[in-house]
């Protein structure tokens, strides 16, 4: 994947990255898929998500993914040497992102103040589970901690019985990936300003907050007091039969709202005589949790008997949103990913890349993550 | 004497001077718009009373106060225009004319078919950025297809990761997906005006919710291509913590704990009293411990059920164990933390005077963007927008009006 590319959107932009958790490693990658020129600056022996699963050949998937199109310089933080080659780096740098707690960055004179001081141009990001000025001990926060104390996981799933645990999210990072794509976008803001200004700006991303947000529309109209916020474990459904259901190779989802889908639905199944239990307009008027209850044990039976790919491509020419819950290994083979190519391969991996096909200035990947310390010699590494 | 309707205040943020044209619905469009807009851009949401976002009529309340409306549109402009009309259309053309951006998510096809495709926009603005948010994206075998935020998680990949171990997954709450992919958006459409202001060149977007969510879970996919092993959901289960998950505490609470070395083991045992746990050989190491787990979370469950979450999480903490509340929607709304900081903020309300509102989850030091207008009335800012940017004379407007074009 090189040749004649197009610039990424990001042309001319530096970053130099000292972050070390996921969100600021995602952070980084948004923008270095943009076409920035992210340097990551590594600890000796490297980036502890090195050392996260599952590693294929001494290698880590989790370091693999955050970490495409990126440099890689050693420096030793704590040393002053390295920690002057580091002010060098960021003189000719437009960013620097962070992810550590404050006292890492007092320790190594990467406040806010010491920052903006020495560097008064650059965009500055630290990204913290709390925010700034939280409590000394609430900075040490694994991601399950982040979307606990947000909120998703005490609401999720949806119908959350009382005696199942919350629920971390998708894989070990949700809530990574959630913080990274505000940072990157309050860092790409601020940057629009230093082009128009060359002046720089801290910018304070809090964690929990992002997670908050994502909800507005649910917590606020609970914040305001036009809903009750309750410490049920289902506050933020929607009520319905909307769910997941098993199939006979896998699992669809089906949500439905309306007569017309509940026609749909019975259509499709061939007028089972069960129907007849149900008013025509329940799902709009007579929606109650036992109806739904009585409708899913009806509905069981049969969708476990279809396949997922064959149902739901019935279900969707029929108006019905049904649709398959896609594994990580039905998504490369989906037509619609493959269309807009959105799996991009180098030295014959397929990586997942991003939800925005950009005419102009395509995002491509262009170099897997980069071995540890790679580009000392031009950048003044150990 | 300049008329007050025609002037607004400077809010300053590091996308002032930014204008946003949004046509958009419920969720997702209006996200990215009020991104955008907490970041101190000029955001002008087209509207008309003929064809109403959604969220301003559930619950059948006053389409100026529907809660789901003044929740996510706040620092939001208002304009009306009947867009089912030609002349109506032609006023659209002239915003996008004065505009840097346009966002929408709208039916796959209804731009296009309103003339207002990227390749009608370009001959309006040539430099101007179209951001199109779609279910699948804005073309491609799939394309046509619409659907709702749990339905883009669950083709996504994501909904299969989430559940308990063992079980038919459950995804996300089913409110999951639409805030992100909007999130998603506005990040584009600010890399998109980078490359605009280094070459002059504007672009169009063509985004999908359903790969909002497929990027969300990018490493574990990766993982997928690395080792053939197709990830499953997985409960609480972290392959390098142990134990690592949500415990029930006293009076319904849980709480989220995360060992992720044999110092923060030996603490949580010493916290817990938990002896005979910490001389157990079956959970002498990490491997172990992932091995035992399911044993290992009941008996800390067991162990955690008689104290108090919140007091609980503080003690792990001060002993070096990443510790927290799993917090309900109540928590959260009552949080003096959460209050101190900013995160809840109050805002401009027409009814009541002011609203609380979740603020953005940045500070920025110096210019931060001033956040403390509410969400806009229908057709709030119409003086503003056809008198002041399109420079349109009172009595044009006027007329306009009584046609109901503007309306």
């Amino acid at each position: 994947m090189t040749g004649k590319l197009p610039p990424g959107a990001l042309a001319g932009i530096v970053i130099i990255e000292i972050a070390e958790r996921p969100v600021g490693e995602q952070t980084g990658k948004l923008l270095a898929d943009f076409g920035a020129e992210v340097i990551k600056v590594e600890r000796p022996g490297g980036s502890p998500t090195r050392a996260m699963g599952p590693l294929k050949d001494g290698k880590s998937a989790v370091f693999g993914y955050f970490n495409t199109n990126k440099k890689s310089v050693v420096l030793d933080l704590a040393n002053q040497a390295d920690r002057a080659t580091l002010d060098r780096l960021l003189a000719r740098a437009n960013a620097l992102i962070d992810d550590h707690d404050e006292a890492w960055g007092a320790a190594r004179g990467l406040t806010m103040a010491a920052v903006a001081s020495a560097h008064p141009h650059l965009v500055h990001c630290a990204i913290t589970p709390f925010g700034q000025g939280a409590p000394a001990d609430w900075q040490n926060a694994q991601s399950i901690n982040v979307i606990n104390a947000g909120g998703w996981a005490y609401h999720t799933p949806s119908e959350a019985k009382p005696d199942k645990p919350p629920l971390k999210g998708a894989g070990r990072f949700l809530p990574d990936y959630e913080a990274a794509i505000d940072a990157a976008m309050a860092v790409l803001a601020s940057l629009h300003r230093q082009r128009k200004s060359g002046a720089g700006q801290f910018i304070d991303i809090s964690e929990v907050e992002v997670q908050m947000n994502r909800i507005d529309g649910v917590l606020d109209r609970m914040l305001a007091g036009d809903v009750e916020p309750s410490a049920e474990r289902t506050a933020y459904d929607m009520g319905g039969p909307a769910t997941c259901f098993a199939c006979q190779d896998g699992h669809v989802y089906l949500f439905m709202t309306t007569k017309a889908h509940w026609t749909a639905l019975s259509a499709l199944m061939g007028d089972p005589d069960w129907i007849s239990e149900f008013e025509p307009d329940w799902l709009e008027f007579h929606c109650t949790r036992e109806r739904v209850e009585q409708f899913r044990c009806h509905f069981r039976p049969w969708i476990a008997q279809q396949s997922k790919l064959a149902v739901t491509e019935a279900a969707q020419k029929a108006g019905l949103a049904m649709v398959p819950i896609n594994t990580a290994a039905d998504l490369p083979k989906n037509e619609q990913f493959i269309h807009r190519g959105f799996f991009q391969e180098l030295d014959g991996l397929a990586y997942p890349t991003v939800p925005y096909r950009m005419s102009a200035s395509p995002v491509r990947l262009v170099s897997p993550a980069p071995a540890l310390g790679a580009h000392d010699p031009e950048l003044g590494g150990a | 004497m300049a008329d007050p309707d025609r002037v607004l205040p400077a809010r300053g943020g590091p996308l002032a001077g930014v204008r946003v044209l949004e046509i958009t619905k419920v969720w997702a469009g209006p996200y990215a718009g009020k991104m955008l807009a907490h970041l101190g851009a000029e955001v002008i949401k087209v509207e008309s009373a003929t064809n109403l976002d959604e969220m301003r009529a559930y619950g059948g309340v006053d389409i100026n106060s529907a809660p789901y409306f003044l929740s996510i549109n706040q620092e939001i402009l208002s304009v009306q225009v009947n867009m089912k009309t030609d002349e109506g259309l032609a006023l659209v053309k002239q915003m996008v004319a004065q505009s840097d951006i346009v966002i929408d998510n709208i039916r796959p096809g209804a731009m296009e078919r309103s003339r207002l495709g990227y390749d009608e926009l370009k001959k309006i603005k040539p430099d101007i950025i179209q951001c199109s948010i779609k279910m699948w994206g804005n073309d491609g075998p799939l394309g046509y297809q619409t659907g709702y935020a749990p339905c883009f998680a669950a083709l996504s990949g994501l909904t299969n990761l989430v559940g308990y171990e063992g079980e038919t997954p459950e995804g996300m709450n089913i409110r999951y997906g639409d805030a992100t992919a909007g999130g998603l958006a506005a990040l584009a459409c600010i890399a998109a005006l980078h490359h605009r202001e280094r070459t002059g060149e504007g672009q169009f977007i063509d985004h999908s919710a359903v790969e909002s969510m497929t990027s969300l879970v990018g490493d574990s996919l990766f993982s997928y291509s690395l080792t053939g092993q197709v990830p499953q959901s997985d409960g609480n289960f972290h392959p390098e913590m142990c134990p690592h998950g949500v415990y029930p505490c006293a009076d319904g609470e849980w709480i989220s704990i995360a060992v992720a070395n044999e110092t923060e083991w030996q603490q949580l045992c010493a916290e817990l009293s938990a002896t005979a746990l910490e001389t157990d050989p079956h959970f002498a190491s990490l491997a172990l411990r992932l091995e035992n787990r399911h044993a290992l979370d009941k008996a800390l469950g067991e162990l955690c059920r008689s104290h108090t979450s919140e007091i609980l999480a503080g003690q792990l903490r001060q002993a070096g164990v990443p510790a927290f509340r799993s917090q309900s929607s109540i928590d959260l709304c009552s949080d003096n933390f959460l209050w101190a900081r900013t995160a809840f903020r109050m805002v401009t309300d027409h009814r009541n005077g002011s609203r609380p509102i979740i603020g953005p989850s940045w500070r920025m030091e110096p210019d931060m963007a001033t956040v403390e207008r509410g969400a806009p009335l229908l057709g709030e800012h119409n003086e503003y927008v056809y008198r002041e940017i399109l420079g349109l004379p009172q009595d044009a407007l006027d007329d306009l009006i009584a046609r109901k074009i503007v309306n």
